[in-house]
């Protein structure tokens, strides 16, 4: 593959839901383990900008590892390390963490697949699949406005600490009480940009309407067609292997 | 001892692309300063970097002898007023009265004592007629007034306001003009960052300009 960012985004679409589907049906750990690494093979042959997903995604990554040791302790099983009769970890339960902690390899990195497209044309490619305009141009336009946010939850945390107020040593009752008030700003900030935005794209003619004629025309090329069978063939392949 | 002290300072956002060198600069708190430059030059970066909203990459930003790396933000929030170049990013309550009061609310003052300093504020900057209005759809002008009034609540000794004059017209302008003399009067030091010149010859005294994060000049009237 040279050129993959020619590669239709409904045939990134469908190795994503084949990844995902495999990963969540799937329950061999050896199995798992395989799909995980063709998920990340499948990520960087796409040039997804993985170091970056993984800066993004380090707090949940420990969030991740202690879900999976709570799910270690509550697990039933053949001890490995136990403290005092009280089994700390268990066979079952390590089994149980790693599984977890594929499939959300699994699903990170499948996902990292359809940013490798830009917004444009996975809504083309939506449509196309018959899913309603609107509904396609609202969900690229929420992933579009994402990383915004964040900024303006940075920003809006300074001004309110330069208000004089201590956020980290402040009692619960009020605490609750300042959260209300830092979420003020990002909402109304993000319907008056919706607004302006709504207003800005109907001078220039636009409505969601669902029957438009597109300059952007989607085709799959036959690159297209053997990927998207091959990544369903081996995803049967994998799910009879797994419930045989 | 100067109040805000600039030592070496190097400042980048993203590594490799720098908006200061070896920035230098002392400001004193009984001086009214103008710092000018044209647009992306880096006046925005250095008022952050003297509140402590920024630090250095390198070197080091004194503020009271203190090095901004080791002082909470809260900390100097009481002490230095800082005016957002969009006032917007500063609002949080619902309404005018609010804006100008939670903060008193969440620290436990008394209902009264708030009413009280709420409304002194309130006549200050004839926002009476707005209390039950919201922050955020009020006019340019009124957004700039609240904004400096709120910021005014902690009663801090030093005000940095970034670009206080766009959007308003002359009238007011020379509105928020007179309340400046009133607080330089009052003892408040202050920087002004603009590129309204005519504006701040009225009021400064020393006018340091800056263009791609170097100083060209800087001279007291
Ligand atoms: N949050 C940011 N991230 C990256 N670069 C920034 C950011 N804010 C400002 N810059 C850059 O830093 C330089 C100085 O910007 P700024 O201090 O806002 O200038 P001014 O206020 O004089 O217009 C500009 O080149 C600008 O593009
Ligand atoms: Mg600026």
């Amino acid at each position: 593959m040279t050129r993959e960012h020619n590669l239709d985004p409904r045939t990134k679409l469908v190795i994503v839901l084949c990844l995902s589907t495999l990963g969540i049906a799937v329950n061999n750990l050896a199995l798992l383990s395989a799909i995980a690494l063709l998920s990340y093979v499948a990520a960087s042959l796409f040039r997804a900008n993985l170091k970056r997903t993984f800066r993004k995604i380090k707090s949940l990554i420990y969030m991740l590892l202690f879900i999976a040791l709570v799910q270690s302790i509550f697990t039933r099983g053949e001890p490995l390390l136990s403290a005092g009769g009280f089994a700390i970890l268990t066979v079952n339960g390590v089994e149980r963490a790693l599984q977890f902690i594929l499939r959300m390899a699994i699903v990170i990195f499948s996902a990292t697949i359809i940013g490798t497209s830009s917004s444009r044309s996975i809504i083309q490619g939506l449509v196309q699949w018959k899913l309603p305009y609107d509904i396609a141009f609202m969900a690229a336009l929420g992933i579009r406005f994402l990383p915004m946010l964040r900024e303006e939850i940075r920003d809006s945390l300074v001004a309110i600490q330069l208000r004089g107020i201590d956020i980290k040593n402040i009692p619960i009752k009020e605490r609750i009480s300042l959260y209300s008030y830092l979420f003020n700003p990002l909402l109304v900030g993000t319907l008056l940009k919706a607004e302006r935005l709504s207003i800005a794209m109907e001078m220039r003619g636009f409505r969601a309407y669902d029957k438009r004629t597109s300059y952007l025309v989607l085709k799959f090329t036959k690159l297209d067609y053997l990927i998207m069978f091959f990544s369903i063939a081996i995803t049967a392949v994998f799910l009879i292997i797994s419930y045989m | 001892m100067h109040y805000i002290e600039i030592r070496d300072v190097d400042f980048e956002y993203e590594k490799g692309k720098s908006v200061f060198q070896n920035l230098s600069l002392n400001i004193d708190k009984n001086e009214t300063i103008a710092l000018m430059g044209p647009n992306g030059s880096g006046k925005t970066t250095l008022g952050k970097l003297m509140a402590g909203i920024l630090k250095p990459t390198k070197g080091q930003v004194n503020v009271f002898s203190r090095d901004t790396r080791g002082i909470p933000l809260h900390e100097i929030g009481l002490r230095i007023g800082y005016l957002f170049q969009n006032p917007e990013k500063q609002f949080f309550a619902n309404t005018v009265y609010d804006e100008l009061g939670f903060v008193m609310k969440i620290k436990g003052y008394d209902e009264e004592y708030i009413k009280e300093k709420v409304e002194e504020k309130l006549e200050l900057f004839q926002l009476k007629g707005l209390v039950n209005h919201s922050p955020f759809l009020l006019s340019q002008g009124e957004k700039q007034r609240l904004a400096i009034a709120a910021v005014l609540m902690n009663e801090p000794e030093y005000l940095i306001l970034d670009e206080p004059t766009t959007g308003l017209d002359k009238k007011r302008k020379d509105m928020l003009l007179n309340l400046l003399f009133m607080l330089k009067n009052q003892g408040i030091g202050m920087t002004i960052i603009s590129h309204d010149r005519r504006f701040v010859e009225r009021i400064c005294s020393r006018f340091i300009y800056i263009s791609r994060g170097e100083i060209q000049y800087d001279e007291r009237a």
